[in-house]
């Protein structure tokens, strides 16, 4: 280890002075960081080239121990297949719609929520914010199933309705900012509008603006780095939910859901035959086509948006300072 | 005396306007959150049963967590297996992410793309993709993790102290050694989030403190452990309740697994028992851990 340890200090020595000729402990560091991040970036890219790799080779391929990489058989066929079996188009078009909606709606209400505590004192606004706090730590599978009473006898008294199989499972908890990680984001947005100076607020009451409006056209277009990171946030978690769909519909395709019951899914469409028998490597081959094209979509709002997201990160006040 | 009582209602007018921010959310949070969290205990103490027009539940004691704990013979195995692997996980993940956060926050050529490619689990790490991968990674036997874990295998590690003459430490190092190496596919894929805050972390120590260690002459070990350190420590907690909140919720984990195959037999009692224990378990832990830690944190204000 002190090896390494010189190396560091020599690193930062120089890294000072940039313009001086590169010190040999500096080039040494570069590699020994480039090894690093190489091998790791592999252990996380590794399953989505995989997955790339497996997409579009025939079954056989899964069998043959000579094709790593590089498919013998380059084939469509599986990609279509799992598009049908998935109803990719109509799954998307529910998961945009589901879950996509809600993302949205739910960083709406989290911001206002998250204001809310961040610049106004009021009676019992600790133990409020206690309650947010108790919101992230317990999980969803606690309260699950009361939670299914409540939505299947939604009402006070006997003037119930039956939500189950609604989009109101999904959207009525958004929109009070209780969805999927409600507790985090309305924490994150507290502390990031903590981090805001007082001074354009006071500005605009100042100048007549009413709390609300102050929100709206002051403080929320200063955070557009915050909402930024909490919706990709947002988006990831209610696109990835299975487990409260799942408890809520009976019978709905949303991508996540339709990725975990592939499986039989395939099954059926394909062979006609629940009980098939296909080796388990040979799934694989669906299982990763699938995989792939529920990931496209947020994968491609991720490359659009990684710039901000990763440089941005600092001014999305997630450290509260 | 006029001022006072016009500064006395700007205050409560602004603590209605607290009020009306977060109105929505407090009743959300009640119908949605308290009202199934309070019947979620109810239930952990009584007879479930769903049946027409309601959910009837019948009152029986403690008679579910006496089952719970002494009958299933499942629950107390997956419960202890479950709080060790998230016991010696954690620490690894933080120390892990501290480091990688460390090195992106450096200058050099492609940082983007390593910061885009490690932020990648994020986008990922919580959904059934993650689970089928994972799977799948296993299943091949190709696995990039093993293909990985191989450059530090177990054998080369010990081989290595003993070259250095380090005898003895290297039964448990290996050991320890070789658990990190085969788990590091898990441990990098669960670290995007804690990496993020940390790097935001590190971006947030303010100029003034580098320069004035540069001009001190300290050298980067001293700097990282005289300011970074300081500077970050108070999200090695955020980062380390994260982790240990993010293992418990997971619905991958085996206490949950069980949980949902309770519910699936209809033995909802004894599921929201086993439920209520793991997160008085739990949250016994994470108060501990905040305790402790509390003691050698450095806030900057306050």
């Amino acid at each position: 280890m002190p090896e390494e340890q010189t190396v560091k200090t020599e690193t930062k020595e120089t890294e000072k002075k940039k313009k001086h000729k590169k010190a040999p402990a500096e080039v040494v560091w570069a590699v020994f960081r480039f090894l690093i991040l190489f091998g790791l970036g592999f252990v996380i890219m590794y399953p989505l080239l995989y997955m790339i790799s497996c997409s579009f080779r025939e079954r056989a391929d899964m069998n043959d121990p000579t094709v790593v990489w590089i498919p013998r058989h380059f084939t469509l066929s599986v990609m279509r297949d799992t598009i049908q079996a998935m109803d990719f188009g109509t799954t998307l078009l529910n998961t945009v719609l589901m879950n996509v909606g809600c993302s949205m709606v739910q960083v709406l209400s989290c911001a206002i929520t998250g204001y809310g505590f961040a610049r106004f004192r009021f009676r019992g606004s600790r133990l409020l914010f206690g309650l947010v706090i108790l919101m992230i730590l317990v999980p969803t599978q606690v309260i699950a199933l009361p939670l299914y009473g409540q939505f299947r006898f939604f009402g006070i008294g006997s003037h119930t309705v039956n939500l189950i199989d609604t989009m109101w499972t999904m959207y009525l908890p958004a929109m009070t900012a209780n969805g999927i990680r409600a507790g985090l984001m309305i924490f994150l947005f507290r502390q990031f509008f903590r981090g805001l100076p007082r001074e354009i607020e006071d500005a605009a009451y100042i100048d007549g603006c009413g709390p609300f409006m102050t929100f709206v056209r002051v403080m929320a277009p200063n955070a557009s780095a915050a909402f930024l990171t909490v919706f990709l946030f947002s988006l990831v978690w209610y696109w990835n939910d299975y487990y409260v769909s799942s408890t809520f519909f009976t019978n709905s395709k949303t991508v996540a859901l339709m990725l975990q019951n592939l499986d039989t899914e395939l099954k059926i469409r394909l062979f006609k035959d629940a009980k098939a028998d296909i080796s388990p490597r040979e799934q694989i081959v669906w299982k990763e086509a699938g995989c792939l094209l529920s990931i496209a979509p947020v994968l491609a709002v991720y490359a659009l948006l990684q710039k901000h997201f990763t440089e941005g990160i600092a001014r999305s006040g997630i450290t509260g300072m | 005396m006029k001022k006072k009582s016009v500064r006395l209602s700007y205050q409560r007018r602004k603590a209605l306007y607290g009020f009306g921010f977060i109105s929505l959310w407090l009743f959300g949070t009640i119908v949605f959150f308290l009202i199934p969290l309070v019947k979620s205990l109810w239930y952990s103490f009584s007879d479930v049963s769903i049946g027409v027009g309601s959910i009837d539940a019948k009152w029986v004691g403690l008679d579910k967590y006496s089952y719970v704990l002494t009958v299933d013979e499942k629950y107390l195995k997956l419960l202890r297996e479950t709080l060790i692997e998230t016991a010696w996980k954690t620490p690894l993940i933080l120390i892990f992410s501290l480091f990688i956060a460390v090195i992106l926050n450096q200058k050099f050529r492609g940082r983007a793309l390593a910061r885009a490619v490690f932020f990648l689990p994020v986008i990922i790490a919580t959904g059934p993709v993650y689970k089928i991968i994972s799977g799948d990674m296993s299943n091949t036997g190709s696995a990039g993790a093993g293909q990985f874990s191989t450059m530090f295998s177990t054998d080369m590690m010990g081989k290595l102290l003993e070259f250095l003459g380090i005898y003895g430490l290297s039964e448990s190092m290996s050991g320890m050694i070789s658990a990190v190496a085969d788990n590091i596919f898990s441990i990098v894929w669960n670290a995007g989030i804690q990496i993020l805050v940390f790097l935001a972390a590190l971006q947030n120590i303010p100029s003034s403190a580098r320069e004035a260690a540069q001009i001190e002459g300290a050298t980067a070990w001293e700097y990282f452990w005289k300011i970074t350190f300081p500077y970050v420590s108070p999200f090695i907690l955020t980062n380390l309740i994260f982790t240990v909140i993010d293992s418990f919720t997971n619905p991958t984990n085996k206490v949950m697994e069980r949980l949902i195959v309770m519910r699936e037999d209809w033995k909802f009692g004894e599921a929201s028992a086993m439920a209520w224990i793991y997160f008085a378990v739990v949250i016994a832990a994470i108060g501990l851990i905040t305790l402790v830690i509390n003691k050698f944190i450095y806030y900057e204000t306050e």
